[in-house]
Parts: structure tokens; sequence; C-alpha cells
């Protein structure tokens, strides 16, 4: 098995029915080469029997008493009977006649056993020479004389045509066999040719060549399923390519603006002099920048775990309004600088599983964002509810909404609906994101609704019941 | 009190060498795994920190050698990796707190602090600075004996800050001990700010001599003003 494993599929299709046909083709031999065998034997029995009727009226008793074949008076036909063997015995067993044909020739003693009068058996016989002899034995009488007389014709002529049929076969079969597997052979390769050109096509597309496809030649046969399935395996290959270059490419974009602040205002300051409380100044503004660099990188990690997925959940059961009340605590004081009403109402019987913490986290970038988005004096309201399967929690904010195009992108890394809001005031763009994945690692969702009235909607569904533990198992998985 | 720090990188190293002189600590500087081993064993310190990723023989081969002596003191671990197995690692190998860089000096200083008050009664926090006194069980303070009417959460800041009287406290430390904050993801630096400005109108506007300092790019700090 292992050595066939080497072989190419191809070869291995080629062998198997080559394999097979040569087995299906030499059973077909060999049944062929029997009948033709039995049907020969037949028609030399046939003869055989037929000729001994002739032999029988032939013989006669001599003047002296001896038995003769009377052959002097036949016609062209019956002198075929000459090459025949011919013995004739007498009842007690001794040889009456044998014909000249015999020569030292030994055809064996005949069965002694009875055999009805006119009943012909036959049997073939080797004879020491190693002529192969058909006899047929039969009881007559000659004269009132019972005699046995035993009929041999050589079964040569019979082997010859039955060895010519068969070498005919032997040479024949290989032959063709070598013609069917070859063919068979360039049949598979034909048919097997798309997957070679497939697999060269796959071998040019490398990560900076991602945009290539394999052509479909037939897409509702095998091959054509298979370029298929490979070319969407491309495709979502190509899409994290993409996400991840993109996030590369934004995330150190994050990362330089505050190293150019820390090198600018590190470097302006040394080309002056000033006091003690100057370079402290310098000292503490770089210092605000290596922070907010730490933050950038803290969230990234936190991201990148969460994509790898290790970031194990600490699930308890509590009141989604609990929640609500504890996240909007923290980030009330920011709403009243603003002037803004926080307003929390919704059913305190509303009960998630879930990891307290990280869902605050969602819950506190979600409301940072609805404070800051919504103007003086305006307000933020959270609503918590729920329906069959899913509580949820609304984040509504008083602010000019979101324009169409930055709706489903908001929940991208790094991206800011307002490019001009400055870093400190706008974040890294990556709160949205660090929400959306908190939910999702609970089986849920975060929608956003801007269609109905001023201002935007966040909603966090989060499954409950049965359906929240099978969810969350999936996500576990 | 004597410390060892187990650094190699030496920019890191020298700052927590003179920052830690600075608190008065007396402290050996090792900037690879095999001279640390060697000081930790033939010197005694009161307290280990440790880089986790040091060339040649790394922190928690350091650390788990040094248990297997019977080393009993308290060992603070550094590690630039914010992960759980790292984590894990480290405390299993024998390690009693781990900080993960880049983390605060005020921060790494707290913690030393708290690894070498282990076990011994916490000293009791000062509730009065200047002319300012809280009352820990009532949760009251007062100003030049005026009650100054605060939030809990107020109350907690002004209670951390004074627990750490003349230290410098980061937003970071903050959010872990007031907010409950653990992850350093979650942005509430400025939810920190607008407490901090809204005590320090409460308790220092009105006063000529001001107790609460920012300093920039660390954190905040409670002081009397000489």
């Amino acid at each position: 098995m292992n050595a066939l494993g080497r072989i190419s599929i191809r070869g291995r299709l080629t062998l198997l029915y080559v394999a097979l046909l040569s087995l299906v083709l030499v059973l077909y031999a060999a049944g062929a080469s029997a009948f033709l065998l039995r049907n020969l034997r037949e028609q030399l029995d046939h003869r055989l029997n037929e000729d001994v009727e002739t032999i029988e009226g032939l013989l006669a008793l001599d003047s002296n008493g001896h038995i003769q074949l009377m052959t002097e008076n036949l016609d062209e036909d019956a002198r075929d009977l000459r090459p025949h063997f011919l013995e004739v015995w007498s009842a007690t067993g001794s040889v009456l006649y044998r014909s000249p044909q015999l020569g030292e020739r030994d055809l064996g003693t005949p069965p002694t056993q009875a055999a009805n009068p006119g009943r012909i058996g036959q049997r073939s016989v080797q004879l020491a020479d190693g002529t192969c002899v058909r006899i047929v034995g039969r009881r007559h009488s000659i004269d009132g004389t019972p005699v046995r007389i035993r009929l041999g014709l050589s079964e040569e002529p019979l082997w010859r045509e039955f060895w010519q049929m068969v070498s005919a076969l032997a040479i024949g079969l290989p032959i063709g066999l070598l013609l069917i597997g070859g063919a068979g052979y360039a049949v598979a390769r034909r048919a097997l040719q798309p997957l070679d050109s497939m697999a060269k096509r796959a071998e040019e597309i490398t990560a900076e060549r991602l945009g290539e496809r394999l052509p479909i030649g037939n897409p509702d046969d095998e091959l054509g399923h298979l370029a298929r399935v490979f070319n969407e395996t491309l495709g979502r290959l190509e899409r994290s390519f993409e996400q991840l270059r993109r996030f590369t490419a934004d995330a150190s974009h994050e990362l330089r603006t505050p190293l150019t602040a820390i090198r600018s205002v590190g470097e302006v300051s040394l080309q002056k002099t000033g006091d003690a409380e100057y370079y402290r100044d310098i000292v503490g503004s770089m210092l605000e920048e290596a922070n907010r660099l730490t933050r950038l990188v803290d969230s990234l990690l936190t991201m990148s775990r969460a994509d790898a997925g290790r970031i194990p959940l600490q699930y308890t059961e509590f009141p989604l309004l609990d929640l609500a009340k504890e996240a909007a605590g923290v980030i009330e004081i920011l709403a009243e600088e603003k002037n803004q009403s926080m307003i929390i109402e919704g059913d305190h019987r509303v009960v998630v599983r879930g990891d307290r913490l990280i869902l605050r986290q969602a819950l506190i970038n979600l409301l940072d964002n609805a404070v800051k988005y919504s103007p003086e004096g305006g307000r933020v309201e959270i609503r918590v509810g729920s329906d069959a399967s899913e509580a949820f929690v609304d984040v509504r904010d008083s602010g000019p909404g979101i324009p169409l195009e930055h709706r489903s992108r908001v929940f991208d890394r790094f991206y800011r609906v307002d490019k001009s809001r400055s870093r400190g005031e706008g974040g890294a763009g990556l709160g949205l994101s660090i929400s959306e994945w908190a939910v999702h690692a609970h089986g849920g969702r975060v929608e956003l609704d801007c269609d109905h009235g001023p201002g935007c909607t966040f909603r966090i569904r989060i499954p409950i019941g049965q359906d929240a533990n099978r969810k969350i198992g999936e996500r576990v998985l | 009190m004597r410390i060892l720090v187990i650094e190699d990188e030496p920019k890191v190293g020298k700052a927590l060498q003179e920052g830690l002189q600075a608190e008065d600590y007396d402290v050996k500087l090792a900037p690879t795994g095999e001279e640390g081993f060697f000081l930790a064993s033939s010197q005694p310190f009161d307290l280990i920190v440790l880089d986790i990723l040091l060339p040649g023989r790394d922190g928690i081969e350091v650390l788990s050698t040094l248990r297997k002596t019977g080393m009993r003191i308290p060992v603070l671990m550094l590690t630039a990796k914010d992960a759980i197995e790292d984590r894990v690692a480290g405390l299993d190998a024998g390690a009693d707190d781990y900080l993960v860089k880049p983390f605060a000096f005020a921060e790494l200083s707290a913690r030393i602090r708290a690894l070498l008050r282990r076990g011994k009664p916490e000293s009791p926090a000062p509730v009065r600075i200047d002319t300012l006194e809280m009352d820990l069980v009532a949760r009251t303070v007062s100003r030049d004996g005026q009650r100054v009417d605060v939030t809990a959460r107020e109350f907690d800041l002004l209670e951390f800050l004074v627990r750490n009287k003349g230290r410098v406290v980061s937003r970071e430390m903050l959010a872990r001990e007031v907010w409950k904050e653990t992850s350093r993801a979650t942005p509430i630096d400025n939810v920190i700010d607008v407490h901090v400005a809204r005590l320090r109108r409460k308790v220092d506007d009105q006063f000529k001599r001001k107790l609460v300092h920012t300093v920039r790019g660390v954190g905040f700090t409670i002081r009397e003003e000489e």
C-alpha cells in the first residue's frame, strides 16, 4: 500500500483498471478456450462415431478366417479412414486385427467391463510416444463371432487448433492490455490535467498576489467545485491579509503620532535653556505621550489576545441594569461636565450570564462615546430590556448622528468618523471594536440605529437562557 | 532596606536604581540572571525585583532555583508579556507579585512597599494633612475645621491620595484601586481627571496652601507645602 501510495493518482488509476481488465480478459479467454476444446472434442467424437459405423460394415473374414478391412473398393471418401488406428479384439481378449497405421503403438488393453452391444464408450489416451489419441470402443459381431472394435484417432490436430487459439489469445491479450493501459493513462492524465494546472496556478499565488483566482472550467463538475472552494478560501485569506495590512498600517500610524510628539518636544527643549520648571514641564509632556503609547499598546494587546481567543471569560449572573448603573456611575461625571443629563431606565429582572468586567468595559466605551458625541446640555439615555431570547442595553446619544457611509465601519479598528477630531479627544478609535469583541465573546452583537430620531442608538444584545449557554458554548469551542 | 534589581536593560535598570535610592532603599543592580543569582545567594536582601526576559538564564529559571534553595524573601516580577500564561508561570515559580511593562514608577514603588509591609499591621493612615482632616469611620472631610461635602468616590480618591501622602500615584493606580477598573484598555483617565479637579475645588480652592498637586505626565500627589 505504501509503495502504491508513492505512485501518482493517474498511475494508480491506470494500474487499477488494467488489473481489473486483465482479470476479466483472462477469465474470458479461459472460458473461451475451454468452450473451444469441448467443441473440438465433440466434433472429433462425432466423426469417430460415424467412422466406427463405416468400419463395422467394412470388416469381414477372409478365406483364412482372419479379419480384414475391406478397403480396396472404397471411394476417395472412405480412404480418409486410413489414418485411423483400428484394433479388433476377440471376446477372450486376444487381438484379431491391428491396422497397419498402428505400427508398434499400443492402445492399451480395453476396459474389461462388459459394455452393452452397440454402446459406444469414448476416452482419451496418451500413448507411449506422446501422441494423444481419442478412442472409441464398441461391441460387434462378425459372421456371428463377437468382437470388440477399438477405433482411435490422433488428437493432434485438435490440440494444434486449440493451442493456436490459446497462443493467439496469449499474444493478443497483453498487447490489448498494453494499449488499453496506455489509453487509460492518457485518459486519466487528461482528466487530471486541470488539477495540475490548478496546482501550478495556486503555486503562483503568494501573499503579494492574493487577488489571483483559479479558472473555473465547468462549475458543476468536481474540479469546478474544487476550484470554487479554493477561490473562496483565497478570498477569505485575501480579506484577512488586507485586514492585517490595514491594521498594521493604522497601528504604526497611531504609534508614530505620540512618538513624533515625544521626539520633537525633547529635541526642541534641548535647543533652549530653561529653568527647572521648564524642564519638568517638558518631561511631563513627554510622559503624557508615553502614557498614550502605553494605553495604545495595551489596547492592541487586548485586541490581539481577544483575536487569538486567549481572554478567558469569568461567568457570573447579574442583573443587566446593575451593570448599566455601574458603568453610568463611572462615566456620569463626564456628562455632568457637559451639562448633559444621563438617564437610566429598565427592567431590573433582566439577568444575564457573562463576564461582568468585560461587559462593563464594553458599556463604558459606548457611554464614553455617547457623552463625547452629544452636545453640551444634551442627553444620554440608557435603557435595559429583554425580549424572548435576548437581553439588551440601548445607549442613545443626542449627537449629530453618523453619516450613512460611516455606519458600516464604525466598529472597525482605528476607524474615526470625524478624522479631524484630535486623538486626545477621539481616542485611538479602538473603543467600539473592543466593545464589539466583548459582546461577540458573549454570543451577542452590537447594533447601530441612526434612523430613529436625532442621535444614534447603540444596542448591545446578549442571548439569555438556554440559548445563551448554547451560543456561549459555541464561542468557547 | 536592601533591594536587588535584576534587569538587563541598562536604562530601565539605572532608572529603577536611582528611583528606589531616592526612596531611601539600598539598591544593588544586576544586569544578568547569573549575576543576580550570585548576588541573591551570597548577600542578604529584603526584596528582589526580577525581570522575566533576561539574556542567558531567564527570570523564571533564576527564581525557581532561588526558591529551591529555600529563599523566602518577596520577589516582584517584571514582565513585558501581558499574557496570563506568563503570569501564571511567574507566580508558579514563586513570585509574590508581578508588574507588566511599561509600568509607572509610582506603581512599582507602591507594590514594593506593599510587599515589604506584608504580614505587618498596616500603619494607620495619616488622617490629617495640614488643615485637612479625614474621619475614616464617619467618612467625613473637613478643611480648616470647616466640613467639606464630598461624594463617596471623592472620599475614596482622597483617602487613597492621603494613604500615599508625599508620593505620586498614577492614574492607572487610581483606576485600579478606586474605580476597580482592572483593564488598562478602558479609558477612564478623563473621568479621573474630572474627579480630581472637583475634589481640588472643594478642598483647595478657597485655601492659600494647596494640598493636591498634579505631576504632569505621572499622576497626582497630596503633600503639605513647605
